[in-house]
């Protein structure tokens, strides 16, 4: 008895997380990997018998798909301009509501993290409202200064410009909370060292504070941008992907073709050339991090 | 036509804040029948889209006519009913009895989701083919399977603000293509911000439409596409044509009616019955200041597009002998008319267009006129994908200043070829 306990209480403890992860991920992930495979439709799924094997024509014909390789192109733009200026704007808001000491900072800890936990659907609906063309908030302003009405949602790289400000206002409130964990994580004798060798605080900031964020800052861009990569909901309430395919992203393309259109295969193969991308890109960043040396 | 009416956002936004639960369709049941060992059958029934609140009203008289049958109505958005669908067809569990849009019915018919109801004419008169309109019936035929019973019928026409054609000289809705076009150019020169014809581009059967009007087959007896042939094109180089010269808005951001009323942003639309319960709910203060017409001719005809939904019991339905009944009863003539009370669909029997309500009132009797020459939508399982292409197509043609009509429906039409031989 004494021997189970140490020696399989640890496989106990993780049973639970195993088990769900297999049922709800590697299975499912297995799964798509077979219908990758086949051309199965609607009646494919109906009824197993009118499956097919087509071996690779999926993978072949989706990285022929002009719509595909654009939904691409758009998701490298939604990460490439998405993932820094979360972690930039973040980190600062982190640094400056850490740096305050006034009640209001706290007030707005709060108010940051307020996006973060509202419902996406309904952030996205009122969003739209802003960016309406005819009626919306952004414009009435923009005109009340006599400037030019701006075509929020109407003109396809303003369009990704516009759903990436709104996702980056729903991104800051988490991220900005991990690092202030992260922040109040680091002892205040190295300040007081930096200050008696009469480092400034900007110098504080650069030297100290964002180096020993090493690791929450990887953690970070690694969340952000996998999420990024699997963006999804703001085209698909705001634009449906258009204007011309403008902000179409590989995941809302995957949605189309596999439940819209109901071709499941060929959905399936996009959504496995996503998947090799995802963990591609968490492994570059992990060698990256690892060849960085300890403190 | 799946697509009733591009929900607006104030819709959508109604239905994401509040929870679309299950609209229980059980009234308050007269609790005796007299035998209590009656065994209660329910059902399931999944309407879609705004009309399906009323369905409850609908299943009460059907309930009280069959005691031991409860009829529970969930009602689905239009935008979320194809997963659901999908879903249900996957699992193998569902609802018992289904509204089917008319553009849906190949593709679930193709994928045995919906039961064929050919060996139950006999026992269940009510359901049979000629108690409807042919081109309905067509609608719910898929391959010889009669898989759904015509229900409602829509068809699409002009709706159309009569004092403000009056204003540009036009006593009386435009006749042709032409006068159609010369009508909102003169209407969008009213000033800036002032548009003729509201063109929907998001609605997939228009082009397919207008293209029928201009005399194209849409396909050839081989069932190979003409999306490339000068009928084809034309339509759509008229449908461009309102872009080009501004007569009709792009990414107002407005819907058809908060652009119909005031001052008539856009003046003109062309959609089906149900808008007009929907101007006289929404814009009550427009009465007498609006109409409909039948659609203006093209050089062939001006035949509009059948649509509407019909009933089907879904293959994996463990209550056969309800459902049929439920469906039996929806496409009963008194059923349908009081369907029509509450929604303004229009009835597929033929017997109810012989009320008088049908023969009187004027936009009813727009659409009958329009009804007698309307066709469905091709009935393939690839004809809504080949309308979604269509869509991103003709979104290339307009957007693009000047853009070579020819070419992208030179590659529309290999796209659909290459969808149609997948």
């Amino acid at each position: 008895m004494k021997s189970f306990t140490s020696r399989k209480a640890p496989y106990l403890f993780i049973a639970p997380a195993i088990i769900l992860l297999t049922l709800f991920s590697l299975l499912p992930i297995l799964v798509a990997l077979f219908i990758s495979f086949t051309d199965m439709d609607l009646a494919g799924l109906a009824d197993y018998s009118n499956l097919s094997f087509i071996g690779f024509k999926n993978y072949i014909e989706v990285l022929a798909d002009p719509v595909f390789l654009k939904a691409i192109f758009n998701t490298l733009f939604y990460v490439i301009v998405g993932v820094p200026l979360v972690i930039v704007t973040s980190l600062g808001v982190a640094l400056l509501i850490n740096l305050g000491v006034s009640k209001v900072f706290k007030v707005f800890r709060v108010v940051y993290y307020l996006p973060s936990v509202t419902n996406v659907v309904a952030v996205a609906v009122v969003w739209t409202y802003l960016y309406n063309p005819a009626f919306g908030l952004f414009n009435y302003i923009l005109e009340s200064m006599n400037l030019s009405a701006i075509p929020w949602l109407t003109e396809p790289t303003v369009a990704k410009v516009s759903l990436i400000l709104m996702a980056l206002w729903r991104a800051v409130g988490l991220n900005m909370i991990i690092f202030i964990a992260a922040l109040q994580g680091i002892p205040r004798s190295y300040y007081e060292a930096a200050q008696l060798d009469g480092a400034n605080t900007w110098q504080q900031v650069t030297k100290i504070t964002v180096p020993m964020l090493r690791f929450a800052i990887f953690f970070v861009s690694i969340t952000t941008m996998i999420g990024w990569l699997q963006f999804f909901e703001e085209p698909f309430i705001m634009t449906k992907g258009g204007p011309l395919d403008g902000t179409m992203s590989a995941a809302l393309f995957i949605y189309k073709n596999g439940f819209q259109l109901s071709n499941f295969g060929y959905a399936a193969a996009g959504s496995f050339i996503l998947f090799i991308a995802v963990i591609a890109v968490t492994l570059v960043q992990y060698r990256m991090q690892s060849k960085e040396s300890d403190y | 036509m799946k697509l009733k009416m591009r929900k607006t956002t104030a819709t959508v936004l109604a239905s994401t804040l509040l929870v679309m639960g299950i609209l229980s369709g059980c009234g308050a049941k007269s609790a005796d029948t007299g035998n209590s060992n009656d065994k209660v059958t329910t059902i399931s029934v999944w309407g879609m889209g705004e009309e399906a609140k009323s369905i409850p009203k609908i299943a009460e008289l059907f309930e009280a006519e069959n005691p031991n049958i409860k009829v529970e109505v969930q009602a689905l958005p239009w935008d979320t009913a194809h997963d659901k669908l999908l879903t249900a067809v996957a699992s193998k569990k569902g609802p018992d009895v289904v509204q089917m849009g008319t553009t849906w019915i190949p593709e679930f018919a193709n994928a045995k989701a919906l039961k064929d109801l050919t060996p139950y004419l006999d026992k269940y008169p009510g359901l049979k083919q000629e108690n409807f309109y042919p081109g309905s019936v067509e609608t719910g035929t898929y391959e010889d399977a009669y898989v759904g019973v015509p229900w409602y019928i829509d068809t699409r026409v002009l709706y159309y603000r009569t004092d403000l054609l009056k204003e540009v000289g036009y006593d009386q809705a435009p006749k042709t293509w032409e006068e159609m076009q010369d009508v909102s150019k003169k209407l969008a020169d009213r000033g800036q911000g002032k548009y003729g014809f509201s063109l929907d581009v998001k609605e997939q059967s228009l082009a397919f439409m207008l293209a029928r009007q201009n005399g194209s087959k849409l396909f050839d007896a081989e069932g190979k596409p003409l999306f490339n042939q000068p009928e084809f094109v034309g339509a759509v180089k008229y449908m461009n044509s309102y872009f080009e010269n501004g007569s009709a808005p792009m990414d107002l951001g407005i819907d058809a009616i908060q652009g119909f009323r005031g001052e008539g942003v856009a003046p003109m639309f062309i959609s089906g019955p149900w808008m007009v319960q929907l101007i006289q709910d929404q814009a009550p203060e427009l009465e007498g200041k609006w109409a409909t017409a039948v659609l203006p001719a093209g050089k062939e005809n001006n035949f509009s597009s059948l649509g509407g939904a019909n009933m089907s019991v879904f293959e994996y339905t463990k209550n056969e002998e309800a459902s049929l009944k439920f469906v039996e009863f929806m496409a009963k003539p008194e059923t349908q008319l009081k369907w029509m009370e509450l929604t303004n669909s229009l009835p597929s029997s033929k017997e109810a267009w012989e009320n008088p309500i049908l023969q009187e009132d004027a936009n009813y009797k727009v659409f009958g006129e329009q009804l007698e020459t309307a066709i469905p939508m091709p009935s393939t399982k690839e004809f809504e994908e080949i309308a979604q292409s269509f869509l991103s197509s003709f979104e290339k043609v307009y957007r693009t200043k000047g853009a070579d009509i020819q070419k992208e429906m030179d590659d529309f039409n290999k796209k659909a070829e290459s969808i149609i031989n997948k």
